[in-house]
């Protein structure tokens, strides 16, 4: 029997009926969307934190809606804006007149899984914020410190175009999220699935008056997972074997991006340590104990392209970063 | 309180220094101005000459009137009031060499003599020999070519372009001669010192990884699947007959905790170790065929 054919250990079986079980309810409100369910899984599963890059239309928003759906977490959702506060979304002291007290009024931070709606378009120091309290998972309000809601999980979108009067993320902030997802255009087949999908939404009565329903509408909203599965798969994820010779795979990787004569920056540790977690989540979405070299090599443009830059030679000559970490990767697998 | 003194020469003392200065400034004017009465007074023929600021005692005189055949012709340029006398510009033009008296050429307005005047002696000397009465050739005389930017222009070109032609062909050629010679290992013979170390159990983690990673290159680069993403190329190869057999026995034998049964590398690696780079590039062509079409390739 080969590694491929093996059964997955029985410590295994629930968890992947459970994460199968999530997958297909997320899939049946998102059409075509697959690796992208598939890495809102893997962030949530090793609390990495997810960025979502795409044009509008893309059903980013959707798929956190779906997804939050699908297992029994508190959602909150902020736009961001240019004109947002760091204390929108941390929270703030406000002063009872009953009490004559400070009272603490906490942010929608203090969720489940947030969704950082076009963060682009927030002030630096309201990213800034953010991506402390991401990193930290705590919140400091006053003088009180605050531990955010386990498990926590930040899934953040950011359009490519239109970019004025936006803030770009810088490396070391794109860092802190373990993946960028490139979203792309549905297959004309999975397109003309959701026309399908939509022209069955139909309309909702509302008192006398009635709206026309959306996909948001048609989430499911019962048969979720308790958070308790989701608690248990992320400790099997932990138990997921990592052999010596995937090491080795991973940290030539991360060393042919630092070496890269077309790199000015290449991966930061972090970038390794996230290579090895997500490819551990993948593993065991795949029903695998064990990872495998193509968890790795799936994973490397979302982990690995947003922590590296090109150099202004690079760009001059018109390379790009995706065409450099195939080469990267091209020359890894030689 | 103590005072200031200046410490430089006295009056006096800069004295003779400011006589000298003062008696070399008059020599210099006198010298100019003899120099200037000397340039006066001399000309070539037909060339015209000037006499400034000339006192001319007694009263106004006049030019008088000449003919064609006139040696000197004079004209009275400005006059001015001289106390009982007169200062005269004059420019005056000579026709013939030798020595002339201006005076020959004045006449007193109001008819009176001449007498008392100074004499007003012009030497006219000649540019042409005294023998050549005929004019100069008119024939046109090629100038010399005192620029030559257009010969420098082409001499720069022809070097630039030896210049470029040396770069581009001299070393290169060279490089590639050196490249010849010292022609990178291939593929297929990196691949055997790995081998060669998994099947007998010495291969450190580093090694297995290595060999993973150019065994999984080998068979991408033998069913012509570099173009594709490295995920989507081992997927691809997983399909393979042969390819997906011993990628899947590498995988369970590397990265499983417990494989199901025990991987016979020695025998999973064999047909690898003596694979020769001519037989590697020949069977590609084969092997992508038959992965064409469904077909498995001939083992390496």
């Amino acid at each position: 029997m080969t590694a491929q054919d093996a059964p997955a250990t029985a410590r295994f079986t629930e968890t992947r009926e459970f994460l199968a079980q999530i997958r297909n309810r997320v899939n049946k409100t998102v059409v075509g969307q697959e690796v992208v369910i598939e890495r809102a899984l893997i962030a949530m599963l090793t609390s990495g934190h997810l960025l979502l890059q795409g044009v509008p239309g893309l059903a980013k928003t959707l798929l956190v809606a779906a997804v939050s759906k699908a297992i029994d977490l508190q959602f909150s959702r902020i736009q961001f804006t240019i004109d947002l506060l760091p204390s929108d979304i941390l929270g703030s002291e406000i002063l009872d007149q009953k009490t004559n007290e400070f009272r603490t009024h906490k942010g929608p931070i203090f969720t489940n899984l947030l969704l950082a709606d076009e963060i682009n378009r927030a002030a630096p120091k309201v990213q800034s914020a953010l991506l402390e309290a991401m990193q930290e998972r705590r919140v400091t309000i006053g003088n009180e410190n605050y531990a955010l809601p386990a498990p926590f999980l930040v899934i953040a979108t950011q359009n490519p175009v239109e970019q004025a009067g936006t803030f770009e993320l810088p490396e070391a902030q794109l860092d802190r999220f373990m993946l960028l997802h490139r979203l792309e255009y549905l297959e004309p087949e999975d397109e003309k699935e959701v026309l399908r999908r939509n022209m069955k939404l139909g309309v909702r009565r509302e008192g006398k008056g009635a709206v026309a329903r959306t996909e948001f509408d048609a989430i499911e909203d019962t048969m979720r997972g308790s958070t308790e599965k989701l608690v248990q798969a992320m400790e099997d994820v932990q138990e997921v074997h990592v052999s010596e010779a995937f090491l080795e795979h991973t940290i030539e990787i991360v060393n042919r991006t630092r070496n890269h004569p077309k790199l000015e920056l290449g991966c930061s540790p972090r970038a390794g340590i996230s290579l090895v977690k997500a490819s551990r989540a993948r593993a065991l979405i795949h029903g695998r104990d064990y990872v495998l070299p193509e968890d790795l090599f799936a994973l490397a443009e979302d982990v690995v392209l947003h922590r590296i830059r090109l150099t202004y030679e690079a760009i001059a000559e018109g390379f790009t970063g995706p065409q450099v970490l195939q080469e990267i990767l091209s020359e890894t697998a030689q | 309180m103590s005072s200031t003194r200046s410490t430089g020469p006295s009056m006096w003392g800069r004295m003779p220094s400011c006589l000298v200065r003062l008696f070399g400034a008059a020599l210099f004017v006198v010298a100019t101005a003899v120099a200037q009465v000397q340039n006066d007074r001399e000309s070539t023929v037909g060339m015209r000459a000037r006499i400034h600021e000339l006192v001319l005692p007694g009263s106004e005189v006049t030019v008088k009137p000449t003919g064609h055949d006139t040696p000197v012709v004079v004209r009275i340029t400005a006059k001015r009031p001289h106390g009982d006398a007169f200062r005269y510009d004059l420019e005056w033009v000579a026709l013939e060499v030798g020595s002339h008296d201006l005076r020959d050429y004045l006449a007193r307005k109001d008819g009176s003599p001449l007498e008392g005047l100074p004499e007003l002696t012009v030497e006219v000397a000649a540019v042409r020999p005294a023998d050549q009465t005929e004019p100069v050739d008119p024939t046109p005389i090629r100038p010399e070519n005192t620029g030559g930017y257009t010969v420098q222009l082409v001499v720069a070109t022809v070097i630039w372009i030896i210049g470029l032609l040396a770069i581009l062909f001299v070393g290169r050629k060279r490089k590639a001669v050196a490249r010849a010679t010292e022609a990178p290992p291939t593929l297929a013979d990196r691949l055997q010192p790995f081998v060669a170390a998994a099947a007998d159990g010495s291969a450190t983690d580093a090694e297995k990884a290595e060999l993973e990673r150019l065994l999984v290159a080998f068979w991408r680069e033998r069913l012509e699947l570099e173009g594709l993403k490295a995920d989507r190329a081992i997927a691809k190869i997983r399909e393979h007959d042969e390819a997906g057999q011993l990628v899947r026995q590498l995988e369970a034998w590397l990265h499983m905790p417990e494989p199901p049964q025990a991987v016979d590398v020695e025998g999973l690696l064999a047909p690898y170790r003596s694979v020769s780079a001519a037989e590697f590039d020949e069977s590609r062509v084969g092997v992508a065929a038959g992965a064409a079409t469904g077909v498995g390739g001939r083992r390496a």
